[in-house]
């Protein structure tokens, strides 16, 4: 397919930062800054970043539990960016949500059964016998028994509890789901049951990902493009095996040898990145990494490097946000 | 159990720590649950072991309880020995496990605002430990703490005492945590996940760091992570546990290249490796932890584990030595296939 089923641009979502007596906005706190980044239907986009990069805050612009500054986001060609809320209800069926933590995501006061059943009745689908019999049925898809719909959130394990959680995602037939750090509370174990339930579903119901976590190698496994996020910028975008075979923002290479292989003693070279992460209410000027990329030059301080495409072109397109050519 | 601990590693001094047959248990409201049971492991001089297990498996109770730690009075040691330097830290007094707390073995936890007091001044917190086991003014005490800031890598030193944890980041408190840990020239360290909250690129600058002081001051370490690949990249012994048992322990290469229990095989198999080839089908282990109330009779793996036969819901298996210094405990270890790599 060619049309992309969301496509962001130039996307925005600044907070304010308030203080003084009369809590005046003095500053802004600039967590996604100038994002584009499209999804086609069927295939999985991840997101990687550290803490503060926005990737979150990114997720949550798109169902819109934040409102954005500024840019586009269309889906299926609708602007959602501006849309009120009324005129939002139809799209919020088509995108749905995952959560991190499912202890949190959950209403502890409600039983399985009557959680699952509320997309139902908020949108005013069937009768109340057809209702139960799609929790019954969605139960089951996620893998948890009929006997779990009387059941509270608290009966349940965290890898239990995501499950409900992806129960009620996919309840009303979406076509995009926003996952965000859907796994990085479980044990491993339980980790990759759940990284199988989404793949398959992704299978059967032919669902779009927008993948949001810290892990690459979760991400890498998951995805089929990938998108570094590092202070509120995309830094890369391509496919995922190319961007982990050959990747070309010096942010994205740290990070990759960052990650603690499963193989003792390899003795192989690791780049520590000094330094931390830049406030987003301060950033530096120029490019975001710049202070602290190992090969930083004095024209990064000064321009900000545009999302340029190094190799292929639209969907196929492997993209790197740096002044030079690693 | 404890016969597969005695190693003959060339490469290590004398052994400091000698955790014998610990057991922990928990007197509950449900009832007296066994968290800890049958534990035991070695370090020796200057080497890292590290504890892995998924949550809920022992391995901070087993920690907590060498250092006598335990959430009082719900907690106690059942049974066991823990030898340091040949003293059983079981049977001492208060007066010197504090010592040893404060001065011989140092602990890092997870969360370093939790570790660390939010109303003092980083400078006060680090000076204690030196006013407290050395006979110095607080004047010198500041000064030392200084000189410590300035080992871990924390930029400005000076002006950082006198700031509060609140306005430090994740990582640089974690910094100070381990500062504090090392203030006394500890000969043992022991580093709960004390990278887990951090991010994969600050993560790498404190196990690098770890690493570092490590070799310049000669401490043990036991680090304790969920984390296959943390403890690869550092450890020189690795203790897996399940359900408050040791699965499996040897040195990483056997644990990592050699598997022998199939909880550990398990585990290696299901995370997902960035040279697997992308939206295949990881492996995984059916089922999940059991409860601590509800633990299964004989191997507590066995309601999980592909090679179960019915002698592993009677007889619990003890901790066989297979070669060397690398126990397993499980029935069937010898009839298990050979073990693949996941990744060549």
């Amino acid at each position: 397919m060619s049309v992309p089923l969301l496509e962001i641009q130039d996307l925005c979502t600044y907070f304010p930062v308030r203080g003084g007596v009369l809590l005046r906005a003095r500053a802004q706190c600039k967590a996604v800054d100038g994002v584009s980044l499209s999804i086609w239907p069927g295939e999985t986009v991840g997101l990687v970043g550290e803490s503060g990069c926005g990737k979150s805050t990114l997720g949550k612009s798109v169902v819109r539990l934040v409102k954005p500054t500024a840019g586009r986001i269309l889906f299926e060609g609708t602007d959602l960016a501006t849309l009120s809320v009324k005129h939002l209800k139809p799209f919020r069926r088509q995108i749905q949500m995952i959560f991190q933590d499912p202890a949190d995501s959950l209403n502890s006061r409600h039983t399985v059964g009557s959680m699952l059943e509320e997309p139902f009745i908020i949108h005013g689908i069937g009768d109340e016998a057809s209702r139960h019999e799609s929790v019954v049925e969605l139960l089951k898809i996620v893998g948890l028994q009929a006997s779990a719909i009387d059941r509270f959130p608290f009966e349940f394990s965290g890898g239990q509890r995501q499950r409900i959680g992806i129960a009620r995602a996919i309840a009303l037939n979406p076509k995009l789901i926003i996952c965000d750090e859907p796994v990085s509370a479980l044990d491993a174990s339980i980790q990759s049951q759940v990284l199988n339930l989404l793949l398959d579903l992704q299978q059967r119901l032919n669902l779009s990902y927008l993948f949001i976590a810290h892990d690459l190698a979760v991400v890498k496994h998951v995805s089929d493009r990938i998108a570094i996020m590092y202070l509120g910028h995309i830094v890369e975008s391509g496919d995922g095996e190319e961007v982990h075979r050959q990747p070309r923002h010096p942010y994205t290479r740290a990070l990759i040898s960052a990650i603690p292989q499963p193989i003792p003693r390899r003795g192989r070279y690791r780049q520590v990145l000094t330094g931390e992460v830049p406030s987003p209410i301060n950033p530096p000027p120029g490019c975001p990494f710049s202070t602290r990329c190992p090969h930083v030059q004095p024209v990064c301080r000064e321009k900000l490097p545009p999302l340029r495409e190094v190799a292929g072109t639209g969907r196929e397109a492997h993209a790197v946000a740096c002044h030079f050519d690693l | 159990m404890t016969s597969t601990a005695t190693s003959n590693s060339p490469t290590g001094g004398e052994v400091l720590l000698d955790v014998q047959d610990l057991a922990v248990e928990f007197d509950t409201e449900a009832g007296l649950v066994r968290a800890v049971d049958g534990v035991s492991f070695q370090i020796r001089a200057g080497q890292t072991l590290g504890i892995v297990g998924e949550s809920g498996c022992g391995k901070s109770v087993t920690a907590l309880s060498i250092l006598r730690l335990l959430p009082r009075p719900m907690g106690h040691i059942a049974a066991g020995r823990i030898l340091f330097r040949g003293q059983d830290l079981t049977q001492v007094s208060d007066d010197v496990i504090h010592k040893v707390r404060t001065g011989q073995i140092g602990m890092i936890f997870q969360e370093p605002m939790t570790a660390l007091n939010p109303v003092h001044r980083i400078g006060k917190q680090l000076s204690e430990a030196f006013l407290l086991h050395q006979d110095v003014t607080p004047r010198t005490a500041l000064e030392r703490s200084v000189e410590v800031l300035k080992k871990v890598g924390i930029p400005s030193p000076e002006i950082r005492v006198s700031e509060y944890p609140h306005q430090l980041s994740g990582g640089m408190r974690q910094r100070v945590v381990i500062a504090m840990a090392l203030a006394c020239k500890p000969a043992l360290v022991i580093a709960d996940e004390p990278t887990t909250a951090l991010d994969v690129t600050i993560q790498a600058q404190i196990l690098e760091l770890m690493k570092e002081l490590q070799e310049e001051m000669g401490m043990s370490i036991i680090l304790i992570t969920h984390d296959l690949g943390v403890i690869a990249e550092t450890c020189d012994d690795v203790l897996v546990m399940y359900a408050g048992r040791v699965a499996e322990q040897g040195n990483s290469e056997d644990i990592f290249h050699r598997p022998a229990h199939p909880y550990t095989r398990g585990l290696l198999e299901s995370i997902p490796r960035l040279e697997y080839p992308r939206k295949t089908k990881l492996r995984t282990i059916d089922g999940m932890v059991p409860g601590l109330l509800d633990m299964p009779a004989g191997c507590r793996f066995n309601n999980r584990c592909g090679y179960r036969v019915d002698r592993c819901s009677v007889e619990a298996p003890v901790v066989e030595a297979c070669a060397g210094a690398h126990g397993v405990s499980c029935h069937r270890w010898r009839e298990l296939p050979a073990w693949k790599e996941p990744v060549s």
